[in-house]
């Protein structure tokens, strides 16, 4: 009963100045808005970073790296428990590539994460047409694997790139190679490996990934071309991409894998860093902003719950005479910024969903992007709630504190 | 506990420590009867107020003892002295202080509510009889920053009276009053006085209103003149 008493007057305080309980109101609902804006936002971002990234780079990269294997061969033979003593290891002859690919695909096909594999044999080639020459490098690929790892067959400008898969003679070049080259569709290219072996391609598709280092430099061919190129038997590969279900547990799948191949397994984030770190620091700018505006707009609901309380000062004064005791001064207080949470909380909920949903819509014509990317997670949406209603909970704790502090013989005798 | 009192005070004394420590209530010991109706009345700065809201309970900084009910009120916490109030204690102030968002009928109701002791339609119809025996039943649903100084210091004797509390303060109830409204206010006590028991403490200046109540305990300088 005395709750509901509390919670009639905190409504009653609250529709006796209803434009500063709107303010109060907005300002949580813009904190929540642009936090759930500028996550969106974010995530959408680094979504597009991601996916643009993950255009050439797989979750996991396996290849065989070349000193690292040579330096105790002997201690893997004889195990720990015997001393070996080596001197003066030098490494007289290696093997490049991975010879007995199938093997290390069937252990890798076991691992429960993986979702995607492909071969690959890349070779460091010379493209030339007439007197151009340029440095590149040339991809073996298994057509269908490559393409449902990468989405490559997405970025085909011209022509087609499931083509590949029964045209031995055909090449798919970079846009940027093939405009240097000054070569089209149709059009033939030169390509000559370090060893000299030389053969002609046809071309059958330019792709553009809007990766200029990879657009600028690589050309696609059928994997069965490339070992002919270099001549090297059937289950040659130089190296193996491997997607996972969540690319954020890249690593977690890599120290699986690692045991049972016996190569180099690098996770994307161990070769580009800097993907993570941007990822990362967006992340961090988000938070940082949003949590910025939450405060202040705490500041701001703070400031209400304040005048509010030297207000009805006398009421609060006669409240206690009354009888009402100091958690129900709190209760009566509390429950008026908490009204104001949830209610800019929900409010800020749908204001932050429209305004994503306008940003989405934005023009912006980047690389593969037609519109600014906008992510719609429900993590940030509740997220954003949960801080709203901890900041307008602990912005209207102080004040109703001091209202219950209130002596009423000092207030009431004046 | 003695039969027939209501309160008591014991050897009350209290300081002022701002600007510099003053002795404002020396020694005061009193008893008053269940049903008795007694004025407080001294010059001011007799420490008259101060004496009425120590035995409120509301300021608890003294020494001695008060004992209301046959329940000794000193050293309990304040929580414990607000639920007392509530049960045990009307309030009449010299500026009304009701809720002003609220109708006349739902300030009266208020100390009922928080005490929590009857359903709402019965505070309700409790309320409402002592609006009515007030004469402002007209006024009931009225928000109550609309009504006139009379009638608000009327709505807060209704208020007073809800949970039929032992005792009465009034601080000045008739402070503010004209002398028509002063009559009613003070008929209201003598009535509530004769014919509920309930006991009345009214610190006033207003001699006649004193004269004609049971007793007058006048103080002077921190003690009790008679």
């Amino acid at each position: 009963m005395s709750r509901v008493t509390n919670l009639k007057i905190s409504l009653a305080h609250l529709t006796s100045r209803v434009k500063q309980t709107m303010v109060a109101i907005l300002s949580v609902t813009f904190g929540i808005s642009m936090y759930i804006f500028m996550n969106g936002f974010m995530t959408g971002v680094n979504d597009t970073q991601t996916d643009l990234a993950f255009s050439t780079l797989a979750h996991i990269h396996i290849y065989n790296d070349l000193p690292e294997d040579n330096t105790n061969l002997l201690q893997r033979n004889f195990g720990t428990d015997k001393l070996v003593n080596l001197r003066s290891a030098k490494v007289i002859q290696y093997t490049e590539g991975i010879k007995n690919s199938a093997k290390v695909i069937a252990a890798i096909e076991d691992n429960p994460a993986v979702t995607g594999i492909t071969r690959q044999v890349n070779v460091n080639v010379f493209f030339r047409n007439g007197a151009t020459k340029l440095n590149g490098i040339l991809s073996g690929i298994d057509v269908k694997q490559e393409s449902a790892l990468f989405g490559t067959e997405q970025y085909i400008t011209h022509g087609s790139l499931s083509n590949l898969e029964y045209r031995g003679d055909g090449v798919v070049l970079g846009t940027g190679l093939a405009q240097k080259l000054s070569l089209s569709l149709d059009d033939n290219v030169t390509v000559t490996t370090a060893d000299g072996a030389s053969r002609n391609f046809k071309i059958i598709g330019i792709i553009k990934t809007t990766i200029a280092g990879v657009d600028n430099s690589k050309a696609y061919v059928n994997i069965s071309s490339a070992r002919q190129l270099i001549s090297k038997n059937k289950s040659y590969v130089t190296d193996i991409q491997v997607n996972v279900k969540n690319y954020n547990e890249s690593l977690e799948v890599a120290a699986q894998l690692a045991p049972k191949v016996g190569y180099k397994v690098e996770t994307w984030n161990e070769s580009n860093g800097q993907l993570q770190a941007g990822n990362d620091l967006r992340d961090i700018i988000a938070i940082a902003v949003s949590l910025t505006i939450l405060l202040v707009a705490g500041f701001g609901i703070f400031n209400i719950m304040n005048m509010t309380v030297n207000e009805k000062i006398k009421e609060i004064a006669i409240l206690k005479a009354m009888g009402f005791d100091g958690s129900d001064i709190v209760q009566i207080f509390l429950v008026q910024s908490i009204i104001i949470g949830v209610v800019g909380g929900f409010v800020g909920i749908i204001l932050g969903y429209i305004v994503s949903a306008l940003v989405s819509y934005v023009p912006f014509r980047v690389a593969t992007l037609d519109t600014l990317p906008m992510v719609y997670n429900a993590r940030d949406y509740i997220l954003a709630f949960i801080f709203g209603f901890i900041t307008t909970f602990l912005a209207g704790y102080l004040p109703a504190k001091k209202a219950s502090h209130v002596d009423p013989v000092e207030i009431i005798r004046g | 506990m003695r039969e027939g009192i209501a309160l008591s005070a014991r050897s009350i004394s209290k300081y002022f420590h701002v600007p510099e420590t003053f002795q404002v209530l020396k020694d005061i010991s009193f008893d008053v009867k269940k049903g008795e109706f007694l004025s407080l009345i001294g010059k001011s700065g007799s420490g008259k107020s101060t004496l009425l809201y120590l035995l409120s309970t509301m300021d608890t900084d003294y020494t001695g003892e008060i004992i209301i009910n046959g329940e000794c009120l000193t050293g309990l916490s304040q929580n414990k002295l607000a639920a007392f109030r509530n049960a045990h204690i009307g309030f009449v102030f010299q500026f009304h202080y009701l809720l002003p968002e609220f109708t006349a009928l739902e300030n009266v109701m208020l100390p009922a509510l928080k005490l929590g002791r009857k359903s709402q339609e019965e505070i309700r119809e409790d309320a409402f009889t002592n609006l009515k025996m007030l004469g402002l039943e007209a006024q009931a649903l009225k928000q109550s920053n609309k009504l006139s100084g009379g009638q608000q210091q009327r709505v807060a004797i209704a208020r007073a009276l809800i949970n039929q509390p032992a005792v009465i303060m009034g601080d000045e109830p008739t402070g503010n009053l004209d002398s028509k409204n002063t009559d009613i206010v003070f008929d209201i006590f003598r009535q509530l006085a004769v014919e509920r028991g309930q006991t009345i403490i009214a610190v006033t200046h207003d001699d006649e209103f004193a004269r004609k109540s049971d007793r007058i305990l006048e103080l002077g300088d921190g003690r009790l003149l008679n």
